[in-house]
C-alpha cells in the first residue's frame, strides 16, 4: 500500500465517522445542518467593532482585543 | 515600542492610580478657595459644556439660582442675561476635578467636599449632598426656601462639617467601601450602608463642635442616606485628576450628561469630551403620571462613580436597586459581567459575598467597548424638564462616544508616531 492510499483511507474514515460541523458566521447554516440531523457547533464570534471598517483600522493600530 | 504596547503601558499607569490610589475626605471649603481655576463669576455645571441656548430648563434654573446666591444677579432673568453675555462663565465641572450630581452646579462661595488621594496627590471636589428634601438646586429648583438652604450650607453646615472632618484627621473612603462590602450598596444610586458607616466615624467629632445649632447639623448629616455619594464623587475626581493626560491611554476617566449631550473623557486626552445625544434614564417614575417626554436626557456627574467601578458597573453588589431600574437579579449580574468584559482591572477591597467574593471591575477600556460591541450600563436618576426628580433607573452608555474617543486617541497615536 503506497502513501497515497493511506491518505485516502484516512479521509474515507473521516467521512464514515459522525460528522460534526463547526460553524463560524451566520447561525442559519448551523441550524440548517441540525434540521437535517447533523451535529453543529456554533462559534460565538462577531467581527471586531461589529464590522465597522474605520474602527477596525483604528483597533489594528491601538490593539487591546484578545 | 509599538503603538499598542504604548497604549497598554499608558493604561497600566492609569489602572495603577485607579486601583492603588487612596482617596481621603480631608475638609470642606468654599469652592473659590480650593478649586484651581475657580473665579467669583464661574459656575460649574455637570456633563460636557454646551452652547448657552441648548442648556436645558432645570439646569438653567440651577445656574440662575447659583448666580443669585452669589449676588451676581437679583433675578433669574438678570442672571441668564449675564450668562448669555459671557459675564458669568459656565464651565464643565469635571474639567475642574469637581463633580456635580443631577442638576447641581457649583459656584464660588458654595462649600465643597475636599478629597485628597494620599498616594498620588490628586484632589477632587463636590458640593455637599442636600439631603432628602426633593426641593433643591440639585434637581433644578430654586426659590426662597432653596436659597435659605444654600445659605445655611454656606454659613453653618459646611463650616461645621469642615471642623468635624479636620478634627477626625480625615476619612478614608476605601475603608468605608471595605467595611460596607456585602451590605447591598452599589454606591451610585444606593449607599445607605456607606453613609451610615461615614456617620459612625464623624458623629463623635460633630458632637464636639461649638455651634448653637449643633443638633440640626448632626440631624442634617446623619439623616441622609445618600450623603456618601458626593463624598465618593469627590474621591473619584481626586484619582482621575492624576490619570488625565497620561498620553495614549484609552481608559475612561470622566463621564456625564448635561441633559442634551452625554460625554466621556479618556485619560489620554484629559479634559477633552467625546459627546453624543444624551440617552434617557429608564426605570421607574417617581409619580405614575410622569412620562418619558417629561424628562430631559442624561443629566449629572454622579456617574463618575461608575468610572471607579461603582453603580451599574457593580450592580451585583446592590441588587435591591435593580427593582427601581425595572429589572431583576439576573440583570444585575449581567451588568457587572458586561462591565468586567470591557474593564482592565478589578478592585479587591470590597468583595461581593454572593458572587463568590469577586471584586468589582474598574477601568473601562474604549477599545474593548468598541471592539467587542459591549456597552457598560450606568445607573442614575432622571430630571424633569420642569425641574425636580422624575425617576430613577439605568441607561446604556452611547457607543458613539466611545467611537469618537477612539478617533481622538488614534489621532494622538498618529501624531506621536510621526514625531518618532
Amino acid at each position: 500500500m503506497n502513501s497515497n492510499n493511506v491518505g485516502c483511507e484516512k479521509i474515507l474514515n473521516l467521512f464514515r465517522s459522525e460528522l460534526v460541523t463547526v460553524n463560524v458566521g451566520p447561525k442559519i447554516l448551523a441550524t440548517a445542518l441540525e434540521k437535517q440531523g447533523y451535529k453543529a457547533i456554533q462559534v460565538d464570534w462577531k467581527p471586531a467593532a461589529g464590522g465597522d471598517k474605520e474602527m477596525q483600522e483604528i483597533l489594528d493600530l491601538l490593539g487591546g482585543l484578545d | 515600542m509599538t503603538i499598542e504596547e504604548r497604549v497598554n503601558e499608558a493604561n497600566r499607569q492609569v489602572l495603577e492610580i485607579l486601583t492603588k490610589g487612596r482617596p481621603r475626605w480631608v475638609d470642606v471649603r468654599p469652592a473659590l478657595e480650593v478649586i484651581p481655576g475657580m473665579t467669583p463669576e464661574t459656575i460649574l455645571m455637570p456633563g460636557p459644556s454646551i452652547e448657552t441656548e441648548r442648556i436645558t430648563p432645570p439646569l438653567r434654573t440651577s445656574i440662575c439660582g447659583a448666580a443669585i446666591h452669589e449676588g451676581l444677579a437679583k433675578t433669574k432673568e438678570e442672571a441668564w442675561k449675564l450668562v448669555e453675555e459671557g459675564k458669568i462663565m459656565v464651565a464643565s465641572s469635571q474639567n475642574y476635578s469637581c463633580g456635580n450630581a443631577a442638576c447641581m452646579v457649583t459656584s464660588a462661595s458654595m462649600p465643597v467636599i475636599v478629597v485628597e488621594d494620599s498616594v498620588y496627590g490628586g484632589k477632587g471636589f463636590a458640593p455637599i449632598h442636600p439631603g432628602p428634601n426633593p426641593k433643591c438646586l440639585r434637581w433644578g429648583l430654586y426659590d426662597e426656601e432653596v436659597e435659605a438652604d444654600l445659605s445655611w450650607f454656606r454659613s453653618d453646615y459646611g463650616p461645621a462639617l469642615s471642623q468635624a472632618v479636620r478634627a477626625s484627621g480625615g476619612v478614608d473612603l476605601i475603608t468605608i467601601l471595605s467595611k460596607t462590602a456585602g451590605m447591598g450598596d452599589e454606591n451610585h444610586n444606593r449607599q445607605p450602608a456607606a453613609s451610615m458607616c461615614l456617620a459612625l466615624q464623624l458623629i463623635p467629632y460633630l458632637l464636639e463642635i461649638d455651634h448653637p445649632q449643633k443638633n440640626k447639623i448632626i440631624k442634617d448629616f446623619a439623616a441622609n442616606d445618600r450623603f456618601f455619594l458626593h463624598v465618593m464623587m469627590a474621591g473619584v475626581e481626586s484619582l482621575t485628576a492624576k490619570c488625565k493626560g497620561i498620553e495614549l491611554s484609552t481608559v475612561m476617566v470622566g463621564m456625564g450628561g448635561n441633559g442634551e449631550e452625554f460625554g466621556v473623557q479618556m485619560a489620554g486626552t484629559a479634559n477633552r469630551w467625546y459627546t453624543t445625544k444624551a440617552p434617557k434614564i429608564k426605570g421607574t417614575f417617581l409619580k405614575p403620571s410622569y412620562k418619558e417626554s417629561d424628562l430631559v436626557g442624561y443629566l449629572g456627574d454622579s456617574c463618575v462613580t461608575e468610572v471607579y467601578g461603582l453603580g451599574g458597573m457593580s450592580a451585583i453588589a446592590g441588587p435591591a436597586y435593580m427593582r427601581l431600574t425595572g429589572s431583576n437579579y439576573a440583570e444585575a449580574r449581567s451588568r457587572t459581567e458586561k462591565a468586567r468584559a470591557v474593564s482592565l482591572g478589578e478592585h479587591t477591597f470590597a468583595p461581593v459575598p454572593w458572587e463568590d467574593m469577586a471584586g468589582f471591575p474598574v477601568g473601562v477600556d474604549a477599545r474593548k467597548v468598541v471592539g467587542y460591541q459591549i456597552l457598560p450600563i450606568s445607573h442614575g436618576g432622571s430630571a424633569l424638564r420642569s425641574g425636580g426628580q422624575g425617576g430613577a433607573g439605568a441607561a446604556e452608555l452611547p457607543m458613539e462616544c466611545f467611537k469618537e474617543a477612539l478617533r481622538g486617541i488614534y489621532a494622538q497615536a498618529k501624531s506621536c508616531d510621526s514625531q518618532g
